[in-house]
């Protein structure tokens, strides 16, 4: 290696982890001012304190808030992966219609703008007489988060070996069994994949909630958009947020340090290597 | 028998194929008759075809919110050209100098995009950009401004919108790019570099041309969501600076105006459908090697 390219090698490695601390600034600067005793998110912090948790937790508006966001998340999360594994059973048919076009519709949900669809599932509901509510604002997730799942799903049902299923059936599954015996174990990773980023999809979502929810029973963003309008609420929100900013990150570590673990034990790599693996998941986690 | 069953395979299409027509054709449907006036959220209003606020959107002489379009787009082309550029070669780090441990630096850099994006924003707004934020702390602090005297663009202006945008999707962008990067058949690099090309050349002629794919999905991934965004003007635009999406969000809000609305979710949802169109025939050679696309 010339040294022109060690150069290169230490500006790009300089480059990349300086973009890594403006991507993690934001969120570090929540993790710490959430434990600032002043209301007030601003430097210098003079003391640090607990309290915005308990306030957080003693504001029934906000609790509830985040309980009907994790109830919507949860029920998207299963019932568009739910859809996610029909979709994918139908595309992987030998024989099916128009499969361009069903392709197509399946995934249109990727390119319409949220607002659109926000404004145009409110006209919606007004035209079928319904008034708003919070099963709209899951239908409405379903609709969004489904794509996702039929990219994460399709692919590892096509990667199947079809000599798996083929020597169940041989051995007298007949199609419903061996699908549940068989191709549902096997699908399981990009199930649990799905689920997570339906999950999160929906948990995230602005735009269609807060066009549907009613008036009164807010999801978490929409409570968070009107709080964090509010100078005497930030502080308890800054408090929820950082709790779900390093619940996602850990979750995120754990997901990553599984992985390598699993690709540890499938690659049989020398006790020297598993111990970088270790350290590297030990970064992952410390990060 | 068997032939039925394979029929049966395919009708599973069916609910999530309904869910579609029902949840997301039927509102483009009912936003297109809202646009013409064949319908109307106004009482007692006479419900007559009328094409008098399309005409208005996109012929009269001085329209607003197609003054606010225009500014919207120049605002999401600039975003993912930066993010695209940007990500360049944080994707090229990962894909050819970070070794061992790509995937896990990778997660590091897309792991914000998994956390609250109204946060992340709240942040920006409220604790680094803000007239005594962390930015004009600092700036305080080494002198470079005069103590209580923020920089005035930091926030509400072109800057901020752009910044929170380009931070927004930065990891998002660097995917693709890595993807095709990863994938990349070496031996062609080899081939370059033994023939005697530069390591400039050998980058600008074999691996800068075959990761087009990625640049161009990348670019895709912001421009779709971009081109309809309304939540980040909310906390770090001013009056000026709120986008297409903004305009939109007006019309259902609090003095709506549901048939003008329509006009403008419908431009959004053609101008978002020619883009990807537009862009998705770069994408071809990286679309057919994706499963969605089946050849039986």
């Amino acid at each position: 290696m010339s040294a022109g390219g060690r150069v290169g090698r230490v500006a790009i490695r300089a480059y990349f982890w300086l973009f890594v601390v403006f991507l993690f600034a934001p969120l570090v600067a929540l993790l710490v001012f959430a434990f600032n005793r002043s209301p007030s998110p601003t430097l210098p912090i003079k003391a640090f304190s607990t309290q915005w948790f308990h306030r957080a937790f003693a504001d029934t508006g906000l609790t509830a808030a985040l309980v009907r966001s994790i109830e919507i998340a949860t029920a998207t999360g299963l019932f568009a992966t739910g859809l996610g594994i029909m979709a994918s059973l139908g595309l992987t048919a030998r024989r099916l219609r128009l499969r361009a076009v069903v392709v197509s519709v399946l995934l249109l949900p990727l390119v319409v703008p949220y607002i659109s669809l926000a404004v145009g599932l409110l006209i919606l509901l007004n035209q079928m007489g319904v008034r708003l509510s919070l099963w709209a604002v899951f239908l409405g997730h379903v609709v969004i988060a489904m794509p996702f799942s039929i990219l994460v799903v399709l692919p590892r049902l096509r990667s199947l070996d079809p000599s798996m299923i083929e020597a169940a059936k041989d051995l007298g599954s007949g199609e419903v069994s061996a699908f549940g015996r068989v191709t549902l174990p096997l699908l399981t990773p990009s199930l649990v994949s799905s689920f997570l980023i339906c999950f999160i999809t929906s948990f995230d979502e602005f735009a269609i909630a807060s066009f549907l929810a009613p008036p009164g029973s807010p999801t978490y963003p929409v409570f968070l958009y009107a709080g964090s309008r509010s100078p005497g609420l930030l502080p308890e929100l800054i408090a929820v947020g950082s709790i779900i900013i390093a619940g996602s990150l850990l979750l995120i570590a754990l997901a990553e340090g599984g992985r390598r673990w699993v690709e540890r034990r499938l690659q049989g790599l020398s006790a020297e290597e598993a111990q970088a693996v270790l350290e590297g998941s030990g970064l992952a986690v410390e990060i | 028998m068997r032939r039925r069953l394979r029929i049966g395979r395919g009708a599973f299409v069916a609910p999530p194929l309904g869910i579609v027509l029902l949840l997301l054709l039927g509102p483009i449907v009912l936003l297109t008759l809202y646009s013409v006036n064949l319908r109307t959220n106004i009482p007692f209003a006479p419900t007559v075809f009328s094409s008098s606020n399309w005409k208005d959107f996109l012929t009269s002489h001085t329209n607003p919110f197609r003054d606010r379009f225009f500014y919207s787009m120049k605002i999401t082309l600039l975003v993912s050209l930066a993010t695209v550029i940007a990500a360049y070669p944080l994707a090229y780090f990962l894909a050819f100098v970070a070794g061992r441990f790509r995937y896990t630096l990778l997660l590091l850099l897309i792991a914000p995009f998994f956390t609250s994006y109204l946060l992340r924003i709240v942040a920006w707004s409220d604790m680094i950009l803000n007239n005594n934020g962390i930015v004009n702390q600092a700036l305080w602090a080494v002198h470079l401004r005069p103590s209580g005297s923020g920089v005035g663009w930091l926030l509400y202006s072109n800057f901020s919108i752009f910044l929170v945008l380009f931070y927004a999707w930065i990891p998002f962008v660097s995917l693709p790019i890595f993807a095709v990067l990863e994938n990349m058949d070496h031996s062609l690099v080899e081939a370059a570099t033994d023939l005697g090309a530069s390591r400039f050349k050998t980058f600008w002629t074999v691996t800068f041309p075959l990761s087009l794919p990625g640049v161009i999905a990348g670019f895709v991934f912001v421009l779709i969501p971009t081109t309809g965004e309304f939540i980040a003007p909310l906390y770090v635009g001013g009056p000026g600076n709120q986008l297409f999406g903004n305009s939109i969000q007006s019309f259902f809000g609090d003095s709506p105006n549901w048939n003008y609305g329509a006009v403008l979710a419908i431009s959004l949802i053609v101008v978002v459908l020619v883009l990807v169109m537009l862009f998705g025939r770069f994408l071809n050679t990286d679309l057919r090697r994706q499963p969605v696309e089946v050849e039986r």
